[in-house]
């Protein structure tokens, strides 16, 4: 017996659920299937889930300003759902983005004019007030402990950051798409776990469904695929569609480290998220007045594209698999280090390894495919946390344009954003596009 | 004083361990120093700060990767190291003896710490084993130390809260335990610090002696794997209560 | 030279329970013999008391044919050094070959000092002890790996696992001798106090050998002293998914987890806990898993060893009305 919908999300990770979520409010039958035990806990769990507004395009930075707004009002958001694990928190704690040369801060700056954003600039002087553990000598260029420039004495200072109250992050990401995946219930949403799928099925040229690993066809004239580090394995499913696009989408492992706090410091509840360029960083507070470490990837680091399927059985090997190296333990905990000369180090790595699902620029691919029937909304990871919600409604609007006939490959969609008074061009995020050679080839977007 | 710290390069616990040729570990993974021996070091390096005209010295026996571990031991604040360097893999009593032949070569132990065992091979007797060959005290899971003249004072546990506490002459041999303090890791000036301490290299035959007999050799390894199949408690709580008391006691063999 | 002794242990009361088992892997594997079971030659127990009647018959049940009672310096007892070198002559007087202790707290302070003096090899914490083949087996890496280790030499030294082993008994008749090591001298080591009082004492969950650990199911931070109850009986360590410490209930050390402790003990009880991967990824070294839930599609359910569809508030306190009681 096959079960029908009007559209199958494969993923319940934090894009896939909104997704579901604002289609069920459109009237659509949703079911969402994952490989996982349950919502958020693929890369979503392992996303640092940073919530910041600086991007290198003005449209960058209105998505992610737009996508505050969802966060600073989550309860609205989600309907007031309940949820029996109580709801994700967004900490706002505000966000420094230091003025460096690993950022073209100057371009932020432009953009957060443009958009609106509000900001501050903070002075060198006004930066330690607030940051008292923080050394802010430049570093530039980054490089790795292998490098004996690795050590050399700064001589230069920084001039100062640009503040972001509204920023922050969210505690709990996991938490954050199993939130949405009980208001998407709450629509008529449906979600099952613990399915793999292993085909999408067509029929006369359109979609028609997917097969489960276990056999089951479930039916559906749209499928969106939202599969995370597995987007270009699912792609590679349905006819045509990873043929069909010039973006193509690849697993990068990632490690994020989590460092004790320096003692007297209450980096918890004093502290800040921070954009570090100039040592190749960005940083958060996690529970245990710990500092959350991620990387900016430098040039300098080396970049593992792995198949996500090894990796997270842990046989890539090492610095393909899903331990932390020692390297880029030392690489990420020392560079902070310069910044936070009291840090203490412990020999023994801790933190999260997970994949990136990344395009070849790093811009996500939002879009429908040569497939009719078939959607994708991938190459999110390193930043696209912060825009799920906006990304959800986005897809939605989109999904349903195309279904009623829209042409968005030659006519794209404009979308037009909830709270902010702007719209963006969703063909920007286009399968066919060129390579944005204007991206930050990073996390940074 | 001289202050030797025996380290020990081990496999990160929270990697995942490959049994290769049924009989070792494949060692292409994270390694580290033996979380034990970190409270050596630090609780060394804290004797030096009361005691200026101390030197500590972390000796290790391993690789030419466990240089590493030895900079991880100077980076917590050790004066210099010594790699006893070797690709065999030794037991304890040959360990004890290289171990005690480096030292004694290089100067005159005051006190000499190890971890009150390695996370890798949980021998928990080499610290005994220097002891014996030194003639010399020995203490172990110690969680409190002070010098005195000529004398240490330690505080050794036994697991359940049982303390004794020993009076030792020194030179002493003490293994640390996770009581002891709180591990003094490196921040990044002190390990610019340490990039300039030295570490000397050995190679091993000038150091070893030649074996009696006496031996304990890994003739097989296997990996313990975790195929979990969940088997169902049913019943009411006092029954489920009865049925997990009865496999602690005769299946995992956690009570007595 | 070819005897077998065994160190026999005492708690407050007399001889300890546990060494039954071990005495019986003593005698099946103890000297020489042909082919398997019994040996024939006698096992010799090592005992740091005047042993009385009903000493003697215990050990007389389970085979030993031989107590050598070893007398120690007076007021020197509790020297564990002084113990050790008393124990080592007796056994080589004995001419044992293969000596068996406890791998206890006592045994690990104890036997590795004979093992060193006497420069012999010593397997601690091995559930399976052969003397005639000098096989011992014990676990290593942290409980991820089996090793099988060969010792050679004239005397090899066994620290047996409690419980590794049923007891069995077998009757014979025992000679009672003397040694007397009351001379054993002193040399660098003298007890200055022994405190036997802070028996509470939590245990680290790095080193425990169980764990129990709470989650969203224990409600609030009040019901966690239900959880350090049972963990009192079990000398277990407690721990807590991110969802208590997030909650507030437990602090942040307590937590077992991706961004927490990572614990490999040879039990691990999750009471109310889902068991996200992210708890998974710090607690899936443990020995054997048992998962108390209410929620029988928790994911936990499903990865673990023993699993029980029920409010881990409720068992637990029978649990530990069960230890305290019997």
């Amino acid at each position: 017996m096959t079960k029908k919908y009007d559209a199958i999300i494969i993923g319940a990770g934090v894009i896939g659920c909104p997704i579901a979520y604002e289609l069920s409010k459109m009237g659509y039958k949703t079911l969402n299937v994952d490989k996982l035990p349950d919502a958020g806990e693929g890369s979503t769990a392992g996303s640092c889930a940073i919530v910041r507004a600086h991007y290198s395009t003005a449209d960058g930075v209105a998505m992610a300003y737009e996508g505050f707004k969802y966060w600073l009002d989550w309860e609205n958001y989600l309907d007031n759902v309940e949820d029996e694990k109580g709801l994700a928190k967004y900490m706002n704690t505000g966000s420094i983005l230091i003025k460096s040369q690993g950022h073209d801060w100057k371009k932020v700056q432009r953009n957060y004019d443009e958009v609106g954003v509000q900001y501050e600039e903070w002075s060198v002087e006004k930066i330690i007030e607030h940051v008292p553990v923080a050394d802010l000598h430049e570093y530039w260029p980054v490089r790795r402990p292998e490098d004996p420039k690795f050590y050399e004495e700064p001589t230069q200072m920084l001039e100062g950051a640009i503040f972001c109250p509204e920023g922050g992050y969210v505690n709990d990401p996991a938490l954050s798409a199993h939130n949405i995946m009980r208001a998407t219930e709450a629509k008529g949403g449906e979600f099952i776990f613990n399915a793999e799928v292993v085909d999408i099925r067509t029929q006369d040229g359109k979609t028609a469904g997917i097969t489960l690993k276990d056999g089951t066809q479930i039916d559906a004239p749209i499928v969106v695929n939202v599969g995370g580090p597995h987007s270009y394995l699912i792609n590679k499913m349905a006819p045509g569609v990873w043929e069909g696009c010039n973006i193509k989408t690849k697993a990068l492992r990632h490690e994020v480290m989590y460092c004790p706090s320096p003692d007297g410091y209450d980096y918890l509840n004093d502290g800040y998220h921070m954009s570090d360029g100039d040592i190749g960083c960005y940083v958060r507070p996690e529970v245990g007045n710990t500092f959350l470490i991620g990387s900016e990837d430098p040039e300098c680091d080396p970049q593992e594209w792995v198949d996500p399927d090894e990796f997270y059985s842990g046989k890539g090997g090492h610095g393909r698999d899903n331990v932390l190296s020692d390297e880029q333990w030392k690489a990420q905990c020392y560079r902070l280090g310069k910044r936070i000369p009291s840090l203490q180090v412990p020999n023994q790595p801790k933190g999260i390894v997970d994949l990136y699902d990344c395009s070849d620029d790093w811009i996500p691919v939002y879009d429908k495919s040569d497939l009719p029937g078939f959607y994708m909304a991938i190459g999110t990871s390193g930043n696209q946390y912060k825009n799920a919600p906006v990304v959800g409604r986005m897809m939605a609007e989109l999904i349903d344009a195309c279904e009623k006939g829209l042409d968005h490959d030659n006519e794209p969609f404009q979308y037009k954003f909830k709270y902010i008074d702007r719209s963006t061009d969703v063909g920007f995020f286009s399968r066919k596009r060129e390579i944005n050679y204007n991206s930050s080839f990073s996390v940074n977007g | 004083m001289q202050i030797y710290v025996c380290v020990k390069h081990v496999p990160d616990s929270a990697a995942n361990i490959h049994v290769i040729d049924d009989i070792r570990i494949d060692p292409n993974l994270a390694f580290l120093l033996n979380p034990y021996d970190e409270h050596a070091v630090t609780e060394a390096v804290k004797i030096k700060e009361q005691h200026p005209e101390a030197e500590v010295i972390a000796v290790c026996l391993g690789p030419e990767d466990a240089e590493n571990t030895v900079r991880s031991a100077l980076a917590m604040g050790a004066d210099r190291g010594i790699l006893v360097q070797t690709d065999s893999i030794f037991d304890s009593i040959e360990t004890a003896r290289i171990l005690h032949q480096t030292i004694t070569d290089d100067g005159v132990p005051g006190m000499i710490w190890t971890g009150k065992e390695s996370i890798d091979a949980e021998g928990m007797q080499t610290m005994f084993r220097i002891g014996a060959l030194l003639d010399c005290p020995v203490a172990t899971n110690v969680v409190q130390v002070a010098l005195g003249d000529n004398k240490a004072v330690v505080d050794s546990e036994r697991v359940g809260g049982v303390v004794y506490t020993y009076e030792l002459d020194l030179p002493c041999v003490l293994g640390a335990g996770r009581g002891l303090n709180t591990p003094k890791y490196p921040t990044f000036p002190d390990v610019v610090k340490s990039k300039k301490k030295p570490v000397k290299t050995v190679s091993l035959d000038a150091g070893a002696s030649s074996p009696d007999g006496a031996s304990m050799k890994v003739v097989k390894l296997e990996p313990l794997i975790q195929t979990r199949t969940p088997k169902a408690m049913t019943g009411d709580p006092d029954t489920i209560a009865r049925e997990i008391v009865t496999i602690l006691l005769q299946e995992a063999k956690v009570i007595s | 030279m070819s005897n077998a002794a065994v160190i026999i242990e005492l708690d407050g009361t007399g001889i300890k329970e546990a060494n039954w088992g071990m005495v019986t892997m003593a005698r099946m594997g103890g000297t020489p013999s042909e082919g398997t079971g019994d040996s024939k030659a006698g096992l010799i127990a090592c005992i740091m008391t005047p042993v009385d009647d009903s000493m003697r018959s215990e050990l007389e049940s389970y085979g030993i044919s031989t107590i050598v009672e070893v007398v120690l310096p007076q007021g020197l007892e509790t020297n564990p050094d002084v113990s050790a070198r008393a124990l080592l002559s007796a056994v080589k007087a004995h001419q044992v070959s293969s000596v068996y202790g406890l791998s206890t707290a006592l045994g690990k302070d104890l036997l590795p000092r004979m093992a060193a003096l006497a420069g012999s090899p010593l397997v601690m914490d091995c559930f399976e002890a052969d003397a005639r083949t000098g096989m011992a087996r014990t676990s290593q890496y942290s409980g991820k790996t089996l090793a099988s280790i060969k010792m050679t030499g004239e005397r090899i030294f066994f620290g047996v696992k409690p419980n590794s082993r049923e007891p069995e008994k077998k009757p014979v008749s025992a000679e009672i001798l003397r040694f007397d090591a009351s001379d054993t001298a002193i040399q660098g080591l003298r007890v200055l106090d022994v405190q036997t009082g802070d028996q509470g004492k939590a245990v680290s969950l790095a080193e425990a050998e169980v764990i129990i650990a709470g989650g969203r199911g224990m409600k609030n931070a009040k019901n966690f002293d239900i959880l350090v109850q049972c963990a009192e009986k079990l000398k277990a360590a407690v721990g807590a998914s991110r969802v208590a410490v997030d909650s507030g209930w437990v602090p942040y050390a307590m937590q077992v987890g991706q961004t927490g402790e990572k614990v490999s003990p040879k039990v691990y009880i999750a009471c109310g806990i889902s068991g996200s991967i992210q708890h998974f990824a710090g607690m899936k070294m443990s020995g054997m898993v048992i998962a108390l839930n209410t929620d029988e599609n928790a994911a936990i359910m499903a990865n673990c060893d023993y699993y029980a569809v029920a409010d881990a508030l409720e068992v637990i306190p029978a649990v530990t009305r069960i230890l305290e009681n019997g």
